[in-house]
Protein backbone atom coordinates (compact mmCIF):
# COMPACT_ATOMS: atom_id res chain seq x y z
CA UNK A 1 0.00 0.00 0.00
CA UNK A 2 0.84 3.55 -1.07
CA UNK A 3 2.07 6.23 1.28
CA UNK A 4 0.02 8.44 -0.95
CA UNK A 5 -2.07 7.25 -4.06
CA UNK A 6 -3.56 9.56 -6.71
CA UNK A 7 -6.40 7.96 -8.87
CA UNK A 8 -7.96 9.08 -11.95
CA UNK A 9 -7.29 13.22 -11.17
CA UNK A 10 -8.92 15.03 -14.06
CA UNK A 11 -8.45 19.08 -13.53
CA UNK A 12 -10.65 20.74 -16.57
CA UNK A 13 -10.16 24.14 -17.55
CA UNK A 14 -13.32 24.86 -20.52
CA UNK A 15 -12.10 23.10 -23.12
CA UNK A 16 -8.45 22.12 -21.99
CA UNK A 17 -8.19 18.76 -20.06
CA UNK A 18 -4.80 20.19 -18.10
CA UNK A 19 -4.61 16.56 -15.86
CA UNK A 20 -6.03 13.74 -18.13
CA UNK A 21 -6.49 10.57 -15.32
CA UNK A 22 -3.59 10.84 -14.10
CA UNK A 23 -2.32 7.95 -11.56
CA UNK A 24 0.35 8.58 -9.28
CA UNK A 25 2.02 6.76 -6.28
CA UNK A 26 4.62 7.78 -4.00
CA UNK A 27 6.11 5.37 -1.56
CA UNK A 28 7.13 6.40 2.57
CA UNK A 29 10.69 7.14 2.03
CA UNK A 30 10.99 7.65 -2.02
CA UNK A 31 11.43 10.84 -3.82
CA UNK A 32 9.30 10.40 -6.57
CA UNK A 33 9.85 12.82 -9.43
CA UNK A 34 7.60 14.55 -11.77
CA UNK A 35 9.01 15.54 -15.29
CA UNK A 36 7.38 17.24 -18.57
CA UNK A 37 7.85 19.90 -20.98
CA UNK A 38 6.40 23.53 -20.43
CA UNK A 39 3.18 23.03 -20.18
CA UNK A 40 2.51 19.89 -19.47
CA UNK A 41 0.48 20.06 -16.45
CA UNK A 42 3.07 20.20 -13.80
CA UNK A 43 1.91 22.66 -11.56
CA UNK A 44 -2.08 22.30 -12.21
CA UNK A 45 -1.52 18.99 -10.68
CA UNK A 46 0.37 20.29 -7.25
CA UNK A 47 -2.36 22.60 -6.97
CA UNK A 48 -4.84 19.63 -7.42
CA UNK A 49 -3.16 17.74 -5.33
CA UNK A 50 -2.56 20.02 -2.63
CA UNK A 51 -5.97 21.26 -3.06
CA UNK A 52 -5.78 24.78 -4.20
CA UNK A 53 -7.76 23.48 -7.45
CA UNK A 54 -10.36 21.46 -7.32
CA UNK A 55 -10.09 18.36 -9.41
CA UNK A 56 -12.65 17.33 -11.43
CA UNK A 57 -12.66 13.57 -11.29
CA UNK A 58 -10.27 11.26 -9.29
CA UNK A 59 -9.26 10.10 -5.77
CA UNK A 60 -6.43 11.43 -3.76
CA UNK A 61 -5.41 9.65 -0.73
CA UNK A 62 -2.48 9.98 1.60
CA UNK A 63 -1.98 7.61 4.31
CA UNK A 64 -5.30 6.34 4.44
CA UNK A 65 -6.96 9.27 4.62
CA UNK A 66 -8.75 10.59 1.50
CA UNK A 67 -8.11 13.96 1.10
CA UNK A 68 -10.18 14.24 -2.32
CA UNK A 69 -12.86 16.13 -0.69
CA UNK A 70 -10.88 18.20 1.95
CA UNK A 71 -9.91 21.78 1.81
CA UNK A 72 -6.27 22.97 1.66
CA UNK A 73 -5.50 23.60 4.82
CA UNK A 74 -7.01 20.25 6.08
CA UNK A 75 -5.21 18.27 3.89
CA UNK A 76 -2.15 20.00 5.08
CA UNK A 77 -3.25 18.94 9.14
CA UNK A 78 -3.32 15.57 7.56
CA UNK A 79 0.09 15.67 6.56
CA UNK A 80 0.59 17.58 2.98
CA UNK A 81 2.72 20.03 2.48
CA UNK A 82 4.09 22.06 -0.52
CA UNK A 83 6.38 24.57 -1.89
CA UNK A 84 5.79 26.90 -4.96
CA UNK A 85 7.27 27.54 -8.13
CA UNK A 86 7.27 31.19 -7.09
CA UNK A 87 8.85 31.64 -4.35
CA UNK A 88 6.05 32.39 -1.38
CA UNK A 89 6.97 33.59 1.51
CA UNK A 90 6.28 36.42 3.98
CA UNK A 91 8.18 39.03 2.05
CA UNK A 92 8.05 41.86 4.40
CA UNK A 93 8.67 39.89 7.74
CA UNK A 94 11.80 38.65 9.23
CA UNK A 95 12.93 35.08 8.37
CA UNK A 96 11.79 34.27 12.43
CA UNK A 97 8.60 35.50 12.01
CA UNK A 98 8.23 33.60 8.76
CA UNK A 99 9.02 30.09 10.76
CA UNK A 100 6.78 31.02 13.33
CA UNK A 101 3.85 32.00 11.15
CA UNK A 102 4.28 28.85 10.02
CA UNK A 103 4.89 26.77 13.15
CA UNK A 104 2.18 28.31 15.02
CA UNK A 105 -0.48 27.37 12.03
CA UNK A 106 0.30 23.43 13.85
CA UNK A 107 0.50 24.08 17.20
CA UNK A 108 -2.90 24.89 18.91
CA UNK A 109 -5.46 27.56 18.13
CA UNK A 110 -4.82 30.94 15.84
CA UNK A 111 -8.05 31.96 17.31
CA UNK A 112 -6.48 32.93 20.35
CA UNK A 113 -6.68 36.65 20.17
CA UNK A 114 -5.38 38.06 23.54
CA UNK A 115 -2.06 36.35 25.06
CA UNK A 116 1.05 38.07 23.06
CA UNK A 117 2.53 35.84 20.67
CA UNK A 118 5.92 36.59 21.22
CA UNK A 119 6.02 35.53 24.07
CA UNK A 120 5.47 32.00 23.53
CA UNK A 121 9.11 29.90 23.53
CA UNK A 122 7.89 26.76 21.87
CA UNK A 123 7.01 28.33 19.08
CA UNK A 124 10.20 30.44 18.78
CA UNK A 125 12.15 27.54 19.65
CA UNK A 126 11.02 25.19 17.41
CA UNK A 127 11.02 28.12 14.34
CA UNK A 128 14.78 28.12 15.64
CA UNK A 129 15.15 24.55 15.29
CA UNK A 130 13.93 24.49 11.77
CA UNK A 131 15.94 27.59 11.08
CA UNK A 132 19.13 25.46 11.93
CA UNK A 133 17.92 22.40 9.86
CA UNK A 134 17.86 24.50 6.52
CA UNK A 135 20.86 26.60 7.22
CA UNK A 136 18.90 29.56 8.01
CA UNK A 137 19.85 30.66 11.65
CA UNK A 138 22.59 33.24 10.65
CA UNK A 139 19.49 35.19 8.60
CA UNK A 140 16.89 34.46 10.98
CA UNK A 141 16.47 38.96 11.71
CA UNK A 142 16.83 39.34 8.36
CA UNK A 143 13.79 40.68 6.19
CA UNK A 144 12.66 37.39 4.53
CA UNK A 145 12.57 39.99 0.82
CA UNK A 146 15.90 40.74 1.17
CA UNK A 147 17.45 37.79 1.07
CA UNK A 148 19.36 36.21 -2.71
CA UNK A 149 16.69 34.22 -4.38
CA UNK A 150 18.28 30.92 -3.58
CA UNK A 151 18.00 31.82 0.32
CA UNK A 152 14.74 32.75 -0.24
CA UNK A 153 13.82 29.30 -1.63
CA UNK A 154 15.31 27.06 1.15
CA UNK A 155 12.77 29.40 3.24
CA UNK A 156 9.53 28.31 1.18
CA UNK A 157 10.62 24.67 1.66
CA UNK A 158 11.32 25.74 5.52
CA UNK A 159 8.21 26.43 5.71
CA UNK A 160 6.57 23.63 4.06
CA UNK A 161 8.53 21.34 7.13
CA UNK A 162 6.94 23.23 9.74
CA UNK A 163 4.41 21.07 9.65
CA UNK A 164 6.63 18.04 9.70
CA UNK A 165 4.52 16.34 6.71
CA UNK A 166 3.99 12.86 5.61
CA UNK A 167 4.37 14.16 1.81
CA UNK A 168 6.25 17.08 0.42
CA UNK A 169 5.32 18.17 -2.77
CA UNK A 170 8.39 20.25 -4.21
CA UNK A 171 7.40 22.66 -6.99
CA UNK A 172 10.52 23.25 -8.67
CA UNK A 173 12.67 24.49 -5.38
CA UNK A 174 15.52 25.19 -8.11
CA UNK A 175 13.80 27.34 -10.80
CA UNK A 176 16.15 30.05 -10.95
CA UNK A 177 19.02 28.92 -9.23
CA UNK A 178 22.82 28.84 -10.19
CA UNK A 179 25.03 25.72 -9.00
CA UNK A 180 26.02 26.37 -5.87
CA UNK A 181 22.49 26.71 -4.85
CA UNK A 182 21.33 23.91 -6.44
CA UNK A 183 23.76 21.83 -5.24
CA UNK A 184 22.29 22.95 -1.34
CA UNK A 185 19.18 22.37 -2.28
CA UNK A 186 19.90 19.16 -3.56
CA UNK A 187 21.55 18.16 -0.24
CA UNK A 188 18.76 19.63 1.76
CA UNK A 189 16.13 17.71 -0.03
CA UNK A 190 18.08 14.63 0.08
CA UNK A 191 18.68 14.75 4.15
CA UNK A 192 14.44 15.43 4.12
CA UNK A 193 13.90 12.01 2.65
CA UNK A 194 14.47 9.84 5.71
CA UNK A 195 11.82 11.38 7.09
CA UNK A 196 8.77 12.11 4.47
CA UNK A 197 7.96 11.26 1.41
CA UNK A 198 8.78 13.55 -1.86
CA UNK A 199 6.83 14.64 -4.87
CA UNK A 200 9.17 16.69 -6.75
CA UNK A 201 8.87 18.85 -9.78
CA UNK A 202 11.91 19.99 -11.20
CA UNK A 203 13.40 21.28 -14.27
CA UNK A 204 16.84 20.66 -13.76
CA UNK A 205 17.81 17.11 -15.24
CA UNK A 206 21.00 17.12 -13.08
CA UNK A 207 19.20 17.27 -9.96
CA UNK A 208 16.36 15.01 -11.09
CA UNK A 209 18.54 12.03 -11.85
CA UNK A 210 21.19 12.69 -8.61
CA UNK A 211 17.67 12.83 -6.17
CA UNK A 212 14.57 10.51 -7.78
CA UNK A 213 13.86 7.01 -7.00
CA UNK A 214 11.40 6.81 -9.47
CA UNK A 215 10.55 9.63 -11.89
CA UNK A 216 7.27 9.59 -13.68
CA UNK A 217 6.73 11.32 -17.12
CA UNK A 218 4.12 13.80 -17.66
CA UNK A 219 3.15 15.05 -21.10
CA UNK A 220 -0.33 16.78 -22.16
CA UNK A 221 -1.71 16.19 -18.72
CA UNK A 222 -0.81 12.23 -18.80
CA UNK A 223 1.42 9.89 -17.43
CA UNK A 224 3.61 8.84 -20.47
CA UNK A 225 5.23 6.60 -18.16
CA UNK A 226 7.23 5.88 -14.94
CA UNK A 227 10.26 4.07 -13.52
CA UNK A 228 13.87 4.27 -12.47
CA UNK A 229 16.31 6.82 -14.06
CA UNK A 230 17.52 4.24 -16.41
CA UNK A 231 13.77 3.07 -17.93
CA UNK A 232 12.87 7.12 -18.43
CA UNK A 233 16.74 7.64 -20.29
CA UNK A 234 15.74 4.58 -22.24
CA UNK A 235 12.35 5.51 -23.15
CA UNK A 236 11.95 6.53 -26.48
CA UNK A 237 9.03 8.50 -26.31
CA UNK A 238 10.00 10.48 -23.40
CA UNK A 239 13.40 11.30 -25.67
CA UNK A 240 11.43 12.40 -28.64
CA UNK A 241 8.97 14.80 -26.56
CA UNK A 242 11.48 15.49 -23.42
CA UNK A 243 14.99 15.07 -23.92
CA UNK A 244 15.88 15.33 -27.19
CA UNK A 245 16.76 13.10 -29.53
CA UNK A 246 19.76 11.97 -27.24
CA UNK A 247 19.59 11.31 -23.67
CA UNK A 248 22.09 13.22 -21.76
CA UNK A 249 25.07 11.17 -20.43
CA UNK B 1 -3.31 61.65 25.99
CA UNK B 2 -5.94 59.92 27.72
CA UNK B 3 -5.02 62.28 30.91
CA UNK B 4 -5.57 65.30 28.36
CA UNK B 5 -8.94 63.27 26.93
CA UNK B 6 -10.07 62.70 29.98
CA UNK B 7 -9.96 66.30 31.84
CA UNK B 8 -11.07 67.93 28.47
CA UNK B 9 -14.48 68.36 29.85
CA UNK B 10 -13.32 69.93 32.87
CA UNK B 11 -10.87 72.43 30.98
CA UNK B 12 -13.15 73.51 28.30
CA UNK B 13 -15.72 75.74 30.24
CA UNK B 14 -12.54 77.89 31.31
CA UNK B 15 -11.32 77.96 27.57
CA UNK B 16 -14.97 78.92 26.06
CA UNK B 17 -14.55 75.71 24.37
CA UNK B 18 -17.40 74.11 26.12
CA UNK B 19 -19.12 73.40 22.45
CA UNK B 20 -16.35 70.95 21.59
CA UNK B 21 -16.88 68.83 24.28
CA UNK B 22 -19.39 67.07 22.38
CA UNK B 23 -17.67 67.59 19.18
CA UNK B 24 -14.76 65.28 20.56
CA UNK B 25 -17.28 62.71 21.83
CA UNK B 26 -18.29 62.49 18.37
CA UNK B 27 -14.49 62.28 16.93
CA UNK B 28 -14.03 59.27 19.84
CA UNK B 29 -17.16 57.09 18.44
CA UNK B 30 -16.32 57.36 15.03
CA UNK B 31 -12.72 56.71 15.80
CA UNK B 32 -14.02 53.64 17.13
CA UNK B 33 -15.88 52.89 14.44
CA UNK B 34 -12.71 53.32 11.71
CA UNK B 35 -10.48 51.77 14.28
CA UNK B 36 -12.65 48.62 13.60
CA UNK B 37 -12.17 48.93 9.95
CA UNK B 38 -8.48 49.34 9.94
CA UNK B 39 -8.53 46.51 11.57
CA UNK B 40 -10.39 44.20 8.67
CA UNK B 41 -8.67 46.50 6.24
CA UNK B 42 -5.61 47.32 7.37
CA UNK B 43 -4.84 44.27 9.26
CA UNK B 44 -7.00 42.25 7.52
CA UNK B 45 -6.70 43.05 4.12
CA UNK B 46 -10.52 42.93 3.46
CA UNK B 47 -11.63 45.85 1.66
CA UNK B 48 -15.35 46.46 2.64
CA UNK B 49 -16.92 49.24 1.32
CA UNK B 50 -20.35 48.66 3.98
CA UNK B 51 -19.01 49.35 7.31
CA UNK B 52 -21.99 52.32 7.86
CA UNK B 53 -24.34 49.32 7.57
CA UNK B 54 -23.01 47.59 10.78
CA UNK B 55 -22.98 51.30 12.28
CA UNK B 56 -26.69 51.51 11.31
CA UNK B 57 -27.15 48.10 12.66
CA UNK B 58 -26.02 48.97 16.22
CA UNK B 59 -28.07 52.38 16.08
CA UNK B 60 -31.38 51.17 15.01
CA UNK B 61 -31.03 48.23 17.33
CA UNK B 62 -30.85 51.11 20.25
CA UNK B 63 -33.89 52.27 18.59
CA UNK B 64 -35.66 48.98 18.58
CA UNK B 65 -35.04 48.84 22.18
CA UNK B 66 -36.24 52.13 23.07
CA UNK B 67 -38.88 51.67 20.99
CA UNK B 68 -40.01 48.58 22.77
CA UNK B 69 -39.71 50.57 26.36
CA UNK B 70 -36.06 49.56 27.48
CA UNK B 71 -33.83 52.24 28.88
CA UNK B 72 -30.89 50.97 29.80
CA UNK B 73 -27.85 51.90 27.91
CA UNK B 74 -25.43 49.53 28.70
CA UNK B 75 -28.54 46.73 27.39
CA UNK B 76 -28.57 48.92 24.24
CA UNK B 77 -24.98 49.60 23.43
CA UNK B 78 -24.29 45.89 24.45
CA UNK B 79 -27.66 45.26 22.59
CA UNK B 80 -26.07 46.91 19.34
CA UNK B 81 -22.88 45.07 19.08
CA UNK B 82 -24.45 41.91 19.20
CA UNK B 83 -26.90 42.50 16.59
CA UNK B 84 -24.20 44.46 14.11
CA UNK B 85 -22.12 41.27 15.15
CA UNK B 86 -24.49 38.55 13.87
CA UNK B 87 -24.99 41.09 10.77
CA UNK B 88 -21.69 41.07 9.94
CA UNK B 89 -21.50 37.70 10.10
CA UNK B 90 -23.88 36.46 7.82
CA UNK B 91 -22.98 39.23 5.48
CA UNK B 92 -19.10 38.66 6.06
CA UNK B 93 -20.02 34.66 5.57
CA UNK B 94 -21.73 35.34 2.07
CA UNK B 95 -18.80 38.18 0.90
CA UNK B 96 -16.06 36.12 2.13
CA UNK B 97 -16.22 33.60 -0.79
CA UNK B 98 -14.90 36.42 -3.19
CA UNK B 99 -11.98 38.32 -3.01
CA UNK B 100 -10.49 41.81 -4.59
CA UNK B 101 -13.45 44.26 -6.24
CA UNK B 102 -15.96 41.51 -6.16
CA UNK B 103 -15.49 41.70 -2.21
CA UNK B 104 -15.70 45.65 -2.10
CA UNK B 105 -18.97 45.34 -4.66
CA UNK B 106 -21.23 42.92 -2.73
CA UNK B 107 -20.27 44.51 1.11
CA UNK B 108 -21.07 47.45 -0.50
CA UNK B 109 -24.33 45.64 -1.91
CA UNK B 110 -25.28 44.58 1.76
CA UNK B 111 -24.76 47.61 3.16
CA UNK B 112 -27.38 49.23 1.14
CA UNK B 113 -30.09 46.99 1.09
CA UNK B 114 -29.12 47.35 5.29
CA UNK B 115 -29.99 51.19 4.05
CA UNK B 116 -32.98 50.87 2.41
CA UNK B 117 -34.35 48.19 4.65
CA UNK B 118 -34.15 51.31 7.23
CA UNK B 119 -35.68 53.65 4.54
CA UNK B 120 -38.37 51.30 4.61
CA UNK B 121 -39.25 50.84 8.69
CA UNK B 122 -42.24 52.97 8.81
CA UNK B 123 -42.05 52.50 12.71
CA UNK B 124 -38.96 53.92 13.44
CA UNK B 125 -39.17 56.71 10.98
CA UNK B 126 -38.33 55.95 7.55
CA UNK B 127 -36.52 57.90 5.61
CA UNK B 128 -37.50 60.89 8.30
CA UNK B 129 -35.18 59.50 11.26
CA UNK B 130 -36.14 58.49 14.50
CA UNK B 131 -35.74 61.26 17.37
CA UNK B 132 -34.10 59.61 20.72
CA UNK B 133 -35.94 62.45 23.30
CA UNK B 134 -34.71 60.44 26.51
CA UNK B 135 -30.97 59.96 27.12
CA UNK B 136 -30.57 56.62 28.14
CA UNK B 137 -30.03 55.48 31.28
CA UNK B 138 -26.28 54.53 32.31
CA UNK B 139 -26.73 53.13 35.55
CA UNK B 140 -27.27 53.80 39.46
CA UNK B 141 -25.10 56.18 39.94
CA UNK B 142 -23.77 57.47 36.47
CA UNK B 143 -26.35 60.56 35.20
CA UNK B 144 -27.07 59.33 31.65
CA UNK B 145 -28.29 63.12 30.91
CA UNK B 146 -25.20 64.67 32.06
CA UNK B 147 -23.36 65.37 28.90
CA UNK B 148 -19.78 65.34 30.56
CA UNK B 149 -21.05 61.50 32.43
CA UNK B 150 -21.72 60.36 28.88
CA UNK B 151 -18.18 61.91 27.67
CA UNK B 152 -16.16 59.84 29.91
CA UNK B 153 -18.01 56.94 29.15
CA UNK B 154 -17.40 57.31 25.82
CA UNK B 155 -13.82 57.57 26.16
CA UNK B 156 -13.26 55.06 28.55
CA UNK B 157 -14.85 52.52 25.80
CA UNK B 158 -12.82 54.36 23.35
CA UNK B 159 -9.76 53.34 25.21
CA UNK B 160 -10.84 49.84 25.82
CA UNK B 161 -11.67 48.91 22.16
CA UNK B 162 -7.81 50.86 21.03
CA UNK B 163 -6.44 48.84 23.72
CA UNK B 164 -8.42 45.20 23.23
CA UNK B 165 -7.81 46.21 18.52
CA UNK B 166 -4.00 46.49 20.03
CA UNK B 167 -3.66 43.62 22.24
CA UNK B 168 -4.81 41.08 19.57
CA UNK B 169 -2.78 42.57 16.43
CA UNK B 170 0.55 41.11 18.53
CA UNK B 171 -1.49 38.04 19.62
CA UNK B 172 -1.71 34.63 17.15
CA UNK B 173 -4.80 35.49 15.67
CA UNK B 174 -3.07 39.04 14.81
CA UNK B 175 -0.65 37.63 13.19
CA UNK B 176 -2.75 35.12 11.23
CA UNK B 177 -4.65 37.72 10.61
CA UNK B 178 -1.84 39.40 8.99
CA UNK B 179 -0.35 37.12 6.84
CA UNK B 180 -3.80 36.37 5.15
CA UNK B 181 -3.50 39.78 4.19
CA UNK B 182 -0.01 39.72 2.94
CA UNK B 183 -0.03 36.14 1.30
CA UNK B 184 -3.31 34.41 1.41
CA UNK B 185 -2.45 30.97 -0.97
CA UNK B 186 0.54 30.15 1.27
CA UNK B 187 -1.35 30.32 4.60
CA UNK B 188 -4.10 27.92 2.96
CA UNK B 189 -1.04 25.62 2.27
CA UNK B 190 0.71 26.29 5.49
CA UNK B 191 -2.84 24.47 6.28
CA UNK B 192 -4.67 28.06 8.41
CA UNK B 193 -8.41 27.94 8.19
CA UNK B 194 -8.49 31.12 6.58
CA UNK B 195 -12.17 31.80 5.53
CA UNK B 196 -12.84 31.18 9.38
CA UNK B 197 -10.25 33.26 10.26
CA UNK B 198 -11.28 35.99 8.63
CA UNK B 199 -14.53 35.60 9.34
CA UNK B 200 -14.12 35.98 12.72
CA UNK B 201 -12.45 39.36 12.14
CA UNK B 202 -15.05 40.06 10.00
CA UNK B 203 -18.04 39.52 12.80
CA UNK B 204 -15.85 41.01 15.33
CA UNK B 205 -15.38 44.73 13.45
CA UNK B 206 -19.06 44.61 12.45
CA UNK B 207 -19.75 44.38 16.48
CA UNK B 208 -17.67 47.13 17.41
CA UNK B 209 -18.89 49.51 14.59
CA UNK B 210 -22.28 48.36 15.67
CA UNK B 211 -21.13 49.72 19.58
CA UNK B 212 -20.51 52.54 17.59
CA UNK B 213 -23.41 52.93 16.10
CA UNK B 214 -25.38 52.48 19.09
CA UNK B 215 -23.43 55.41 21.21
CA UNK B 216 -23.74 57.43 17.91
CA UNK B 217 -27.49 57.44 18.41
CA UNK B 218 -27.28 58.59 21.99
CA UNK B 219 -24.88 60.91 20.96
CA UNK B 220 -27.17 62.88 18.29
CA UNK B 221 -30.03 62.15 19.86
CA UNK B 222 -31.24 61.22 16.35
CA UNK B 223 -30.88 58.21 13.90
CA UNK B 224 -31.55 58.15 10.04
CA UNK B 225 -30.97 56.07 7.59
CA UNK B 226 -28.69 58.32 6.27
CA UNK B 227 -25.88 57.19 8.46
CA UNK B 228 -25.87 54.02 6.50
CA UNK B 229 -25.48 55.47 3.37
CA UNK B 230 -22.78 54.29 1.45
CA UNK B 231 -20.87 57.49 1.24
CA UNK B 232 -20.78 57.04 5.32
CA UNK B 233 -18.80 53.78 4.43
CA UNK B 234 -16.30 55.21 1.92
CA UNK B 235 -15.60 58.75 4.02
CA UNK B 236 -14.70 56.10 7.26
CA UNK B 237 -12.60 54.55 4.60
CA UNK B 238 -10.84 57.61 3.38
CA UNK B 239 -10.66 58.53 6.95
CA UNK B 240 -8.28 55.39 7.80
CA UNK B 241 -6.56 55.56 4.84
CA UNK B 242 -5.54 59.70 5.71
CA UNK B 243 -4.70 58.33 9.24
CA UNK B 244 -2.47 55.01 7.87
CA UNK B 245 -3.72 52.19 6.99
CA UNK B 246 -2.73 49.01 9.52
CA UNK B 247 -1.55 51.13 12.04
CA UNK B 248 -2.32 51.38 15.27
CA UNK B 249 -2.95 55.25 15.47
CA UNK B 250 -3.76 55.18 11.83
CA UNK B 251 -7.64 55.18 11.94
CA UNK B 252 -7.85 57.30 15.31
CA UNK B 253 -5.50 60.04 13.86
CA UNK B 254 -7.22 60.16 10.77
CA UNK B 255 -10.63 60.47 11.75
CA UNK B 256 -9.23 63.22 14.27
CA UNK B 257 -8.03 65.11 11.27
CA UNK B 258 -10.64 64.74 8.63
CA UNK B 259 -13.47 65.79 11.74
CA UNK B 260 -11.58 68.46 12.58
CA UNK B 261 -10.44 70.45 9.68
CA UNK B 262 -14.29 69.75 8.75
CA UNK B 263 -15.33 71.28 12.10
CA UNK B 264 -13.10 74.35 11.27
CA UNK B 265 -13.14 74.69 7.32
CA UNK B 266 -17.22 75.09 7.66
CA UNK B 267 -16.79 78.22 9.80
CA UNK B 268 -15.00 79.57 6.81
CA UNK B 269 -16.65 78.56 3.67
CA UNK B 270 -19.21 77.03 2.42
CA UNK B 271 -16.57 74.93 0.13
CA UNK B 272 -14.94 73.21 2.85
CA UNK B 273 -14.75 69.86 0.74
CA UNK B 274 -12.56 71.36 -1.63
CA UNK B 275 -9.64 72.33 0.85
CA UNK B 276 -10.24 68.52 2.06
CA UNK B 277 -10.12 66.94 -1.34
CA UNK B 278 -7.07 68.87 -1.49
CA UNK B 279 -5.26 67.11 1.85
CA UNK B 280 -6.44 63.63 0.46
CA UNK B 281 -4.46 64.40 -2.99
CA UNK B 282 -1.42 65.95 -0.76
CA UNK B 283 -1.33 62.83 1.57
CA UNK B 284 -1.89 60.29 -1.01
CA UNK B 285 1.27 61.69 -3.13
CA UNK B 286 2.96 62.82 0.05
CA UNK B 287 2.45 60.08 2.11
CA UNK B 288 0.62 56.78 0.86
CA UNK B 289 1.35 55.29 4.18
CA UNK B 290 -0.68 58.10 6.01
CA UNK B 291 -0.60 60.45 8.48
CA UNK B 292 0.55 58.51 11.31
CA UNK B 293 3.89 56.68 9.18
CA UNK B 294 4.76 60.74 9.29
CA UNK B 295 5.10 60.33 13.16
CA UNK B 296 6.93 57.15 13.20
CA UNK B 297 10.43 56.78 12.25
CA UNK B 298 11.21 55.04 9.47
CA UNK B 299 11.51 51.15 10.92
CA UNK B 300 10.45 52.25 14.17
CA UNK B 301 8.92 50.39 16.81
CA UNK B 302 5.35 52.08 16.18
CA UNK B 303 4.59 50.69 12.97
CA UNK B 304 2.90 47.05 13.61
CA UNK B 305 2.81 45.93 9.55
Amino acid sequence: MSLFKAEGLVKRFGGLLATDHVDLAVEAGEIHALIGPNGAGKSTLVNVISGLLPADAGRIVLDGTALTTLAPHQRSRHGLARCFQITSVFRNDSVRDNLVLAVQAHAGSSFRCLARRDAERALQQRAEALAQRVGLAEVLERNAGTLPHGVQKRLDVALALASQPKLLLLDEPMAGMGPEDSQQMVALIRGLSSEMAILLIEHDMDAVFQLADRISVLVYGKVLTSGDAAHVRGHAEVQAVYLGTAAPA
Amino acid sequence: MLALLAAFPLIAPALGFEYYVGFVRRVLIVAIAATSLNFILGYGGMAALGHAGFIGVGAYTVVALVEAGFSSAWLAWGSAAVAAGLAAAAIGAVSLRTRGVYFIMITLAFAQMLYYLAVSLRTYGGDDGYGLYTPLALGVWLDGAHAQVFYWVVLAIAAAVFALFSRVAHSRYGHALRGIRDNETRMVALGYPVYGLKLAGFAAAGAVAGLAGGLLASHNAFVSPGMMHWTQSALLLVMVMLGGLGRRWGAALGVALWLTLEEVLKQYTDYWHWPLGLLLVLVVFHAPQGVAALFERRGGKGAVR
